[in-house]
């Protein structure tokens, strides 16, 4: 396939490949989510089943403009046991799509978390990737972690890196460059995340990470401006064309993705990883169209390959 | 041009400018027998610190004309360390030689504080060069006599010391191979953990002149075909010109394996002082010494 290089081409790819995603929502009793599952509904690219108390839902509905009738509501006395029904339909198959509505994010991610009821695998590394879709750079650039992990280990930051990869294959990516970013690009015991990166190289190198191509410690200038290597003199195959940037602390990941939205006009969609099927996690500050390309991203991933 | 026997640094040096051995406590005729060959052959010039008497007698009980060098007197082992360091720093020798002294006092006198010839935070090491049966080409390895358990910055410094003996036996890019026992990246074993590291470091040209790989299991570090049947890609595979071992033991019996049991020729000398040191000890061979020596003013 042609890799998707905006989101705002996920949608059209997600339709077009005709798997109708079934979207468990839980508490779907905000605007916010509302709008934004109503439109996948209403494209024909998404199935949405709302948990919550009926008559809230119904009355957001109308204050938005929305038909209920786009939607299955499930009616509950509260959010709690609409998350836990939710989570519920989406281990048992039922659905395939996880979504948080009006529910806190550590109420949500509890149910999602649950040992016995939930729907990360015993082990798993529970981690966020998103793909940004930024105006001067030529393709999608899917950043990690820039959500879950504080502080993610070695182990983890391998996790961050499959992740990422097998969400950047399903853009049509079929070798991701992946950097690994750090301040520099030379590797010292001053600065740790440089001597995992470097790692991290090597275990790509020998074939313990697949599917993609591996270099960092990298600045973000060697990873994404394919005129810097010169400039510094530094070799990398990454060529200031990487597809996938990991960071080395949930910080730094944050505050790049933040900057680009609020100063680079920056759009997003974000997937919770680790779980054994997408759950969607947005935050209220981000715009309408990248909530919706939340929806699509997780969609996409649902189908099974 | 590029030696690929130890035999040919001996038509190497006699095309140079001689350089100057000085060899502490010379008193033995090991070492005076071995430094008269290298004399005898024009590579180098000799200074012998020993007591003079001795010297002549040793001298005369092998055939060999005491006047080929110059002798220094000096009246005991520690002395005579202290005499030859001493000339190294004055400008008159260019390389150093232990006779009959132990190796510790030897290298106590090499890296006394005032008086030695250690820069600071200079790291001294062992490097080997040997001539395997079997490979195609003569490989330098090292530490398998000084540090027993190297760290990161050690480690990085036995490479630099490869890679710069390499150079000067005429290869223009040395390939340097990092031992561990697998080429998997293994992050809880410090060997394999640390040889990524050190190639990474090489990649970015915090080392600088060598293709450095590692982790890589002897296997293919020097046999091609074993690295295609595992699938590893790289260019040390097969072709290294050095090694770097994990710790002494590994060092040692790699050394030890390829004297004792194939019978190959090495030489070896001491590395990070301001001069070579040859160390060689009363077990090697008439060629392996001379080897040293020869290797030894190579490098000075």
């Amino acid at each position: 396939m042609k890799a998707i290089t905006k989101l705002s081409e996920l949608a059209s790819h997600v339709r077009d490949r005709g798997f109708k995603a079934r979207v468990a929502v839980a508490a779907a009793e905000d605007q916010n989510t509302l709008s934004s599952i109503a439109r996948a509904v209403s494209e024909g690219w998404a199935h949405a089943i709302l948990h919550g108390r009926q008559a809230r839902i119904e009355e957001v509905c109308r204050a938005d403009g929305l038909e209920p009738s786009l939607f299955e509501i499930i009616d509950h006395p509260d959010e709690l046991s609409a998350t836990l029904e939710a989570t519920r339909q989406v281990r048992e198959g039922e659905a395939d799509v996880l979504m948080k509505g009006l529910v806190g994010t550590d109420k949500f991610l509890k149910a999602v978390l649950d040992k016995q009821k939930g729907l990360l695998p015993p082990g798993a590394v529970m981690s966020y990737t998103c793909a940004l879709d930024l105006p001067k750079y030529p393709k999608l650039l899917f950043v990690s972690d820039t959500a879950v992990l504080p502080d993610p280990d070695l182990a983890q930051t391998q996790a961050m890196i499959n992740y990422s990869v097998a969400m950047a294959r399903r853009f049509g990516i079929e070798c991701p460059k992946v950097a690994l970013i750090s301040a520099t690009e030379k590797v010292g015991p001053s600065m740790p995340s440089t001597l995992e990166h470097a790692l991290l190289c090597k275990m790509n190198q020998r074939g313990q990470i697949k599917n993609c191509l591996i270099d960092g410690p990298l600045d973000i200038f060697l990873a994404c401006d394919p005129a810097a290597g010169e400039i510094k003199g530094v070799k990398t195959p990454i060529n200031g064309e990487a597809d996938v940037l990991i960071f080395p602390s949930l910080e730094s990941a944050n505050s790049f993705y933040k900057g680009l939205m609020l100063f680079a006009g920056a759009e997003l969609a974000g997937l919770i990883q680790g779980t054994v099927k997408p759950v969607v996690v947005m935050s209220r500050s981000e715009s309408a169209a990248s909530k919706y390309y939340c929806v699509a991203l997780a969609c996409l991933m649902a189908e099974e390959q | 041009m590029q030696i690929t026997k130890l035999e040919q640094m001996l038509e190497v040096l006699k095309s140079r400018p001689k350089k100057r051995l000085v060899a502490a406590w010379a008193i033995d005729a090991h070492t005076i027998v071995a430094v008269s060959e290298a004399v005898g052959m024009g590579i180098i010039d000799a200074i012998l610190v020993g007591d003079e008497a001795i010297i002549k007698d040793v001298c005369a009980q092998h055939g060999i004309d005491p006047s080929i060098f110059r002798i220094v007197s000096a009246i005991s082992d520690v002395d005579g360390a202290a005499k030859a360091v001493e000339l190294i720093n004055a400008g008159e020798g260019d390389f150093l030689m232990k006779g009959l002294i132990s190796t510790d006092r030897y290298m106590k006198a090499i890296l006394n504080k005032e008086k030695g010839l250690m820069e600071n935070g200079a790291i001294l090491a062992h490097v080997t060069v040997a001539e395997p049966m079997g490979y195609h080409k003569l490989l330098v390895f090292g530490d398998v006599a000084i540090i027993p358990e190297p760290d990161l910055n050690q480690k990085i410094a036995i490479c630099n010391y490869l890679i710069k003996t390499a150079k000067l036996l005429g290869i223009d890019t040395p390939k340097l191979g990092i031992l561990s026992a697998s080429e998997q990246t293994l992050p809880k074993i410090r060997s394999s953990y640390e040889a990524a590291l050190i190639s990474k470091m090489a990649e970015r040209g915090q080392i600088k002149g060598a293709i450095v790989d590692g982790p890589l299991g002897f296997d293919l570090i020097i046999d091609k075909q074993s690295a295609e049947i595992k699938g590893v890609k790289s260019e040390v595979c097969g072709d290294a010109d050095c090694i770097l071992f994990p710790n002494i033991e590994a060092g040692n019996t790699f050394y030890k394996t390829i004297t004792c049991l194939m019978g190959s020729e090495l030489c070896a000398i001491v590395m990070g002082a301001k001069v070579p040191a040859v160390l060689t000890s009363r077990g090697d061979s008439e060629r392996s010494k001379l080897y040293s020596i020869a290797l030894a003013a190579i490098l000075a």
